[in-house]
């Protein structure tokens, strides 16, 4: 059977066909997440993407949540990895997302009309900040905007998802599997079992 | 023209099946294999080294396709096609039960964890120890070779450790230690619990003509090297080299044929693709497709003859369904926060483990009787799921999801289920599939015995984490749904009484005596290992017991 008795240089061959096989042919709309494609932040333009499921303006609101969650700031954030292209293809397959979502769009704008007069997405940087932190922090937390904290949570977890399965996600986290070593990597601070004495934190 | 009749027909190509087909076919009985899936292509079926932006849903699988009452690794969109997604089971009343089928050749070897320790002494002889329930009709000493056996033949990685529960074997050199492993294990010492390699059926160098693992830590989207022991890497190509082997694949074995005089004939399955029935016909019949499906094969090959199912005059078919709950408490390491990131999945599973270390000087020591055992695991891994444990947003949650990245820790207990009279399976008079075979109803719900299990795990792996100087984030409220292990175990016991147990300490069942079976049905209880090592060395034992037996007849 093949594969017995194969030699490093060989699994080493099929590895690397399985790398350039991996490019997946709707590739194109994830453009701005993957590897096949230059990755400076100069070739970013979101507006390109023709969403499946939401409609312009709630693609918009959906772009900006996910932008304040996972900023751009010395390392590329939810725009840059595509994070709400994601978002528009798991719930362009899923009706409970998309019940979720249009209602959790639905509430933050309603909510904002009665709190500052305007929508989500008119309202200046530090306004939707000030909106959104009573939603995502215990302390903040105020009664009757339940419903906008089940929204805020699930928003956030999919922008989490999004984000950290995207290549600017993992480069972010220095992800260092799928590579290939000769031995399981040992801890290299055999001396220190409790790792009392380690060089000062670099993040 | 007659129709052939082979020696043996065997269902399932799992860890049982495969043993059995590969024990039978090499000592030159003709055997035919029953498989209700496909085969798999391990460079086109098994997307392991893929990044999860190289798929369309990120790995997460098709929304529209998933089951929500499955397990992720179901649903999941690195391996293609190989998980059902049917479900063939209903539950009674006040019970929930996950049933992971996987249908592919190879069954779930395909994709296991990979953790191998011998049962023990005191697993085979507990009720003798504790006065619960009955004693295997086996001793470790004579199961002791054939352990030996599989574990030359399969590759597995360890140390020796001289415990009582855990029996050393012969291993291949060990994992090595990562920095969370360190952590722990000097935290676990501290309270005088033991942290130690696990036996891992991971190729730390090359075995038996089976490349060394390259570590990549996606195992559990199956190996297209054969890197781990799985039975299409493993036994199935040696025993297809006998050309003893008629593999019949998309096969969906249905119930077990009876000749006139009572004794097993032959299979009969549905092909999967074109719906129609077939027989294959032999002179043996061994069932080896899962535990519960096993039973579900021999309630469902019910007759005049048999009208409680096949070979139930003991009336114990299908009664004493076992579980291994899983429950866990997870956190962090603070030591490591901020640090660069270190390869730490290369296993995709945990490569440590607390064995068990309860009970073991007096077996009622503690408030509940046998024991649990621990896998720790942690560090830096593909996708952060501890997201749920840093609040907020911005830039500030985002420079936390960074400094965290090597800190997780979680440790989760592997806890035994006692045979209950309460935990069993029957036919759901209703339900059929989609092939219209009636499907399995399953009643089952937690025992005291390990509720206070886990009350006592719950503990220890807070106190093991804070002894590392670890922040205890969550300890589950509620342990993993029954079924998730994947672990079932004992629904058709081997035990001496023919009057009280479905098979003999051969696996033979005792009203049909050409009728074997070969998976974790045969157990009878659980432990606190997993049961795949030991599948593999009854496997091997029932099967060269009924190879003997029919060289004898001939």
């Amino acid at each position: 059977m093949a594969g017995q008795n194969v030699e490093r240089r060989e699994i080493l061959r099929m590895l690397s066909m399985a790398a350039a096989a991996a490019t997946f042919p709707a590739f194109s709309k994830w453009s701005f997440a993957g590897c096949s494609l230059p990755s400076s932040l100069a070739q970013i333009q979101p507006a390109v993407y023709q969403p499946l499921f939401f409609n312009a303006a709630e693609y918009a609101l959906l772009e900006r949540l996910a932008s304040i969650i996972i900023p751009t700031d010395d390392t590329p954030g939810a725009a840059e990895a595509g994070v709400a292209e994601f978002i528009d293809v798991m719930t362009s397959r899923d009706p409970d997302l998309q019940r979720n979502f249009r209602a959790g769009f639905e509430w933050l704008n309603a909510h904002c009309k009665k709190l500052a007069g305007r929508p989500f997405l008119e309202l200046a940087s530090a306004e939707q900040i000030s909106i959104l932190e009573p939603l995502a922090y215990r302390k903040k937390f105020r009664p009757g905007e339940e419903r906008g904290r089940s929204f805020f949570t699930l928003m956030r977890e999919y922008t989490v998802m999004g984000f950290y399965t995207s290549e600017v996600g993992l480069k972010e986290l220095d992800f260092p599997g799928l590579r290939f070593y000769a031995e399981s990597p040992a801890c290299p601070h055999q001396d220190d079992p409790e790792h009392r004495h380690l060089p000062p934190p670099q993040f | 023209m007659p129709q052939q009749i082979f020696d043996v027909i065997v269902i399932g190509t799992g860890a049982g099946g495969g043993m059995a087909i590969k024990t039978l076919s090499e000592a030159g009985l003709k055997v035919c294999a029953v498989n209700s899936g496909r085969r798999l292509d391990p460079q086109k079926d098994f997307r392991n080294h893929r990044m999860p932006w190289e798929m369309r849903y990120r790995g997460f699988g098709d929304p529209q396709t998933r089951i929500p009452s499955q397990p992720d690794f179901v649903n999941t969109e690195y391996v293609s096609g190989a998980w059902e997604h049917e479900l063939v089971h209903t539950t009674a009343p006040g019970t929930q039960w996950l049933w992971p089928r996987c249908s592919a050749v190879g069954g779930k070897t395909n994709f296991w964890g990979r953790s191998a320790a011998r049962y023990a002494e005191i697993d085979f002889q507990a009720a003798s120890l504790d006065g619960v329930d009955v004693d295997w009709p086996v001793t470790y000493d004579e199961m002791a070779p054939y352990y030996t056996r599989v574990e030359k033949m399969i590759g597995v990685a360890s140390t020796l450790q001289h415990r009582p529960s855990n029996p050393d074997g012969s291993y291949l050199p060990p994992m090595n230690l990562r920095c969370f492993d360190m952590i722990l294990q000097a935290g676990a010492r501290k309270l005088g619990i033991p942290y130690l390699p696990d036996r891992i059926a991971q190729l730390t160098v090359e075995h038996a003509g089976h490349p060394a693992c390259h570590f990549c830590g996606d195992c559990t989207s199956g190996c297209e090297v054969g890197a781990f022991f799985s039975t299409p890497w493993f036994l199935l190509p040696e025993a297809e080299a006998s050309g003893n082997l008629d593999l019949r694949t998309n096969a969906v074995a249905k119930n077990v044929l009876l000749s006139d005089e009572g004794k097993a004939a032959g299979v009969a399955y549905i092909d999967r693709t074109s719906r129609q029935e077939y027989e294959v016909l032999g002179r043996a019949v061994v069932v080896a497709a899962s535990c519960l499906e096993t039973t579900r094969i021999l309630l469902n090959s019910r007759s005049s003859r048999w009208p409680q199912g096949l070979a139930n005059s003991s009336g114990q078919l299908g009664r004493n369904l076992c579980d291994q709950m899983y429950a866990g408490v997870s956190g962090y390491l603070p030591q490591l926060l901020g640090q660069p990131s270190f390869p730490d999945n290369v296993s995709d599973s945990s490569i440590a483990w607390m064995p068990r270390w309860q009970n073991l000087n007096h077996p009622r020591e503690e408030s509940f009787v046998r024991g649990y055992s621990v896998y720790p695991d942690g560090g830096c891994w593909e996708f952060p799921a501890y997201y749920d444990d840093i609040e907020g947003f911005g830039a500030s949650f985002k420079r936390e999801m960074k400094r965290r990245y090597p800190t997780p820790v979680s440790l989760m207990a592997q806890i035994p289920t006692l045979p209950s009279t309460k935990n069993y399976v029957d036919i759901d008079p209703e339900a059929k599939d989609s092939f219209g075979i009636p499907k399995l109803r399953i009643h089952f719900r937690w025992g005291e015995n390990e509720l206070k299990m886990w009350e006592h795990a719950k503990h220890a792996c807070a106190q093991v984490l804070r002894a590392s100087g670890g922040v205890v984030e969550s300890v589950d409220e509620e342990p993993q749904l029954p079924g998730y292990s994947q672990h079932e175990i004992g629904t058709c016991r081997m035990g001496k009484d023919a009057k009280k147990f479905v098979t003999n300490q051969f696996g033979q069942t005792h009203d049909i005596p050409n009728l074997y079976l070969c998976d974790a049905s045969v157990f009878v209880n659980g432990t606190d290992k997993p049961p795949v090592l030991s599948i593999l060395a009854f496997s091997l034992r029932t099967s060269e017991h009924l190879a003997e037996r029919m060289r004898w007849a001939d």
